[in-house]
């Protein structure tokens, strides 16, 4: 019988068939659901320390959250000056649940080798810039972007409390952010 | 047979039958909606938007994902050749989207051609203007700040306190001060207080592509509270394919189809009669609608006597740049809202006899600042490595800074019909081209050195460096196609946006600008529809107070 890691690397590099994919999708699903734990050593190993375990947990449940919400075809905005319209390609979800297993070896790992057995995975991987998190080539680089777009990514860059895109009092836009954990506001001159 | 198709719905008939629904539409029927005794018909190819109720949602999938918030706002079939501003199609148009920005076009722009020599004057001045910029701004609940009165003039105070300015724009301001430029608080349809039973702003930061609470201006607000109360009656999923005109020269009908998902019937044909037409499609759909609407009798299409319809489309190239200052930033406060200087716009022309108007806008940026995942050496960074990296590139702060320059129109500045590229009814869909003018051209590559100089000075004057700077091909607000003006030989409407070939056929808003200014245009579109309006309410019998 096939290996559920057999059966995903396949899926990852074969030709997309609609049916196929859908099919791989409903198993992928499942299986990180199952990895949860590896998702979560994964997210350990490269988020920053700073955010706490609590922190990293929620990452790495927000993450597999935004995983099941994707949505494949779905009309993507348009842009400005042109009348291309886009359409999200297919979900990364299979791809990466298949990366995702062959990182279970994270799991028993100590924090320390955790990174670079992940580096060593990625380091190759044309990766300059952060990519869009859907267009990560591997899960680990899709958990980096997912966090790094986010308002508390900004937040803990600046240890700011900027609520960046959040519904914040317009008021409140004049004085300096507070620093994170609270304190006293700075007014600009 | 007639009362039969009454019954049908294949015959509408109304004092004023409006085309399209954008924000020019939204003026003009609202305008006659308050002022006259009328039957308004809103004609619009697309589908309605989402309510307000569901925005929070398909913002936050637009942040999530990149989906688009305002899904299904087009029509299939429509791939246009040339740079179109928009695929949206729905109601309230393009403005669905729109930043909100709401700056004046200046005295300046209604005389070029006696100030500066160059390009066309319009047929009003800016204090023609004046009062209906004054009841868009009304209309459209805009938030902003008077800037000194010789750079910004306006007889009456903003309808709302200007958006405050954020801790980084504060910041940012006593650096272009010190380098000179007096800039202010740019005018915003943001509500800074709540207005027209509009939420306050509260800085979700996402005006383009949409606002979650509705505290940006869009013109689905009027729509709805014309079509409560039964003021107008809006068709979609309507698009209409020409006009007919009788032997008086005046439009008689719009023929229309049912389109795409229309529930009723999609291909059903469906005519409107009115007293008075008005055009309000935009810079494309406007146009377009008139040379479609040709016949043996106007084999050029209607309106067109001047040989003027579809050409000389205008708008605003820029340049920007992106300055790294030595000062600490927080981007985030409220990204969208931005300092504004009519400075370099409001001037007399040059000894040297080059023509140069632009304006400028500065925002707070994370331009060449966002989080990577390889250091200076190239190595992959993991875990706090890319944290501390962030924040070592974040200790300085960014400003994008912008200049919107004016460009004239060459009369080959144009929409045609394209006979390669049909809809669905097969009916040519337009190409568009936008070109210089010959005096526009000759100084392109001056002007954009020009401003690159400045953006040079004044990151000297903040100690700072230009990171990088950018020129785009792409002519932003775009407008024209069916210019105003006097003469009939040289113009497609009169200065009330009245088609010189047809008493009873108005076009409103951009369609009707001579030249596009070097600012954002969408409050002037609305103050020419408004006072369009007021000319097509003289033969509908007033409201009594």
């Amino acid at each position: 019988m096939i290996s559920r890691r057999r059966f995903l690397v396949w899926v990852s590099s074969a030709v997309p068939i609609a049916l196929v994919t859908r099919r791989a999708d409903a198993l992928a699903a499942a299986w990180i659901a199952d990895d949860v734990a590896t998702l979560r050593a994964l997210a350990e190993a490269i988020l920053p320390a700073d955010l706490g375990r609590a922190g990293t947990v929620k990452v790495a449940r927000d993450f597999q959250r935004w995983i099941d919400n994707y949505r494949e075809n779905a009309e993507l905005v348009h842009g400005y000056a042109t009348s291309v319209l886009r359409f999200a390609p297919a979900s990364p979800r299979a791809k990466w649940s298949a990366q995702l297993a062959e990182l279970r070896r994270l799991i028993t790992a100590s924090p320390e080798a955790r990174r670079e057995m992940v580096r060593a995975d990625i380091k190759d991987l044309r990766t300059d810039r952060m990519p869009a998190v859907g267009a990560a080539p591997h899960v680990a680089l899709g958990l980096l972007a997912f966090y790094y777009q986010s308002s508390e990514a900004t937040d803990l860059c600046y240890r700011a409390e900027i609520g960046r895109e959040r519904c914040r009092p317009l008021s409140a836009s004049r004085r300096a952010p507070l620093p994170l954990g609270g304190g006293r506001h700075e007014t600009s001159p | 047979m007639k009362h039969l198709r009454e019954r049908l719905g294949e015959v509408v008939e109304s004092d004023v039958c409006i085309i399209g629904s954008g924000i020019s539409a939204a003026m003009v029927a609202d305008k006659l909606a308050r002022t006259r005794l009328a039957t308004i018909v809103v004609v619009e190819a697309g589908d309605d938007v989402p309510p307000l109720d569901r925005r929070a949602g398909l913002r936050q999938r637009f942040l999530d994902y990149d989906e688009n918030p305002w899904p299904r706002d087009h029509l299939e079939g429509y791939d246009v050749e040339g740079p179109l501003q928009s695929r949206s199609m729905c109601v309230g148009g393009l403005a669905m989207h729109w930043g909100g920005v709401t700056p004046r076009f200046s005295p300046e722009d209604f005389r070029l051609k006696t100030q500066f020599g160059l390009g066309t004057d319009w047929p009003i001045s800016y204090e023609d203007l004046e009062p209906h910029y004054l009841e868009a701004e009304e209309v459209l609940g805009v938030a902003g700040e008077q800037g000194p009165p010789e750079m910004d003039p306006r007889s009456k105070p903003f309808p709302m306190p200007m958006l405050p300015l954020s801790y980084n724009l504060a910041l940012l301001k006593e650096w272009v001060t010190k380098a000179g430029i007096a800039m202010w608080s740019q005018p915003s349809a943001k509500n800074s207080v709540p207005y027209a039973g509009r939420a306050q702003c509260c800085r979700n930061d996402t005006c383009t592509p949409i606002c979650p609470i509705g505290a940006k201006y869009s013109p689905d607000f009027t729509w709805n509270a014309l079509r409560r109360t039964n003021r107008v009656k809006l068709h979609t999923h309507t698009l209409v394919r020409r006009l007919e005109v009788d032997a008086r020269n005046r439009v008689v009908r719009a023929v229309a189809v049912k389109v795409g998902a229309a529930r009723d019937a999609p291909g059903r044909e469906i005519e409107f009669r009115a007293k008075q037409f008005v055009v309000a499609g935009g810079y494309v759909w406007s146009s377009h609608l008139l040379l479609s609407s040709r016949d043996s009798r106007f084999p050029n299409g209607i309106a067109n006597s001047s040989g003027l319809v579809g050409k000389y489309l205008t708008g605003h190239r820029n340049v920007q740049a992106y300055i790294r200052l030595p000062m600490k930033l927080y981007p985030g406060i409220n990204e969208q809202h931005s300092l504004v200087s009519k400075q370099f716009m409001r001037v007399p022309p040059r000894s040297d006899g080059r023509y140069l108007r632009h304006d400028l806008r500065v925002w707070e940026s994370t331009s060449g600042q966002a989080p990577r995942l390889r250091d200076d050496s190239g190595a992959l960074m993991l875990g706090d490595e890319i944290l501390s990296d962030w924040r070592r590139r974040t200790e300085h702060g960014v400003a994008r800074v912008r200049a919107y320059y004016d460009v004239i129109p060459d009369r080959s500045s144009e929409l045609t019909l394209d006979g390669s590229r049909k809809n669905p009814w097969g009916d040519a869909l337009p190409k568009l081209a936008l070109r210089d003018a010959p005096e526009s051209a000759e100084v392109r590559a001056w002007t954009e050195d020009t401003i690159r100089a400045l953006f040079d000075e004044m990151a000297r004057t903040g100690n700072g460096q230009v990171q990088r700077t950018q020129s785009d091909e792409f002519q932003d607000h775009p407008a024209g196609g069916c210019r105003m003006g006097k003469d009939p030989a040289t113009s497609v409407t009169d200065s009330w946006g009245r088609a010189h070939d047809h008493e009873n056929l108005f076009v409103v808003g951009a369609p009707t600008c001579v030249s596009g200014s070097c600012a954002n245009a969408t409050l002037t579109f609305c103050a020419l529809s408004l006072r369009s309006a007021e000319e097509i309410g003289r033969s509908l019998p007033g409201k009594s107070p």
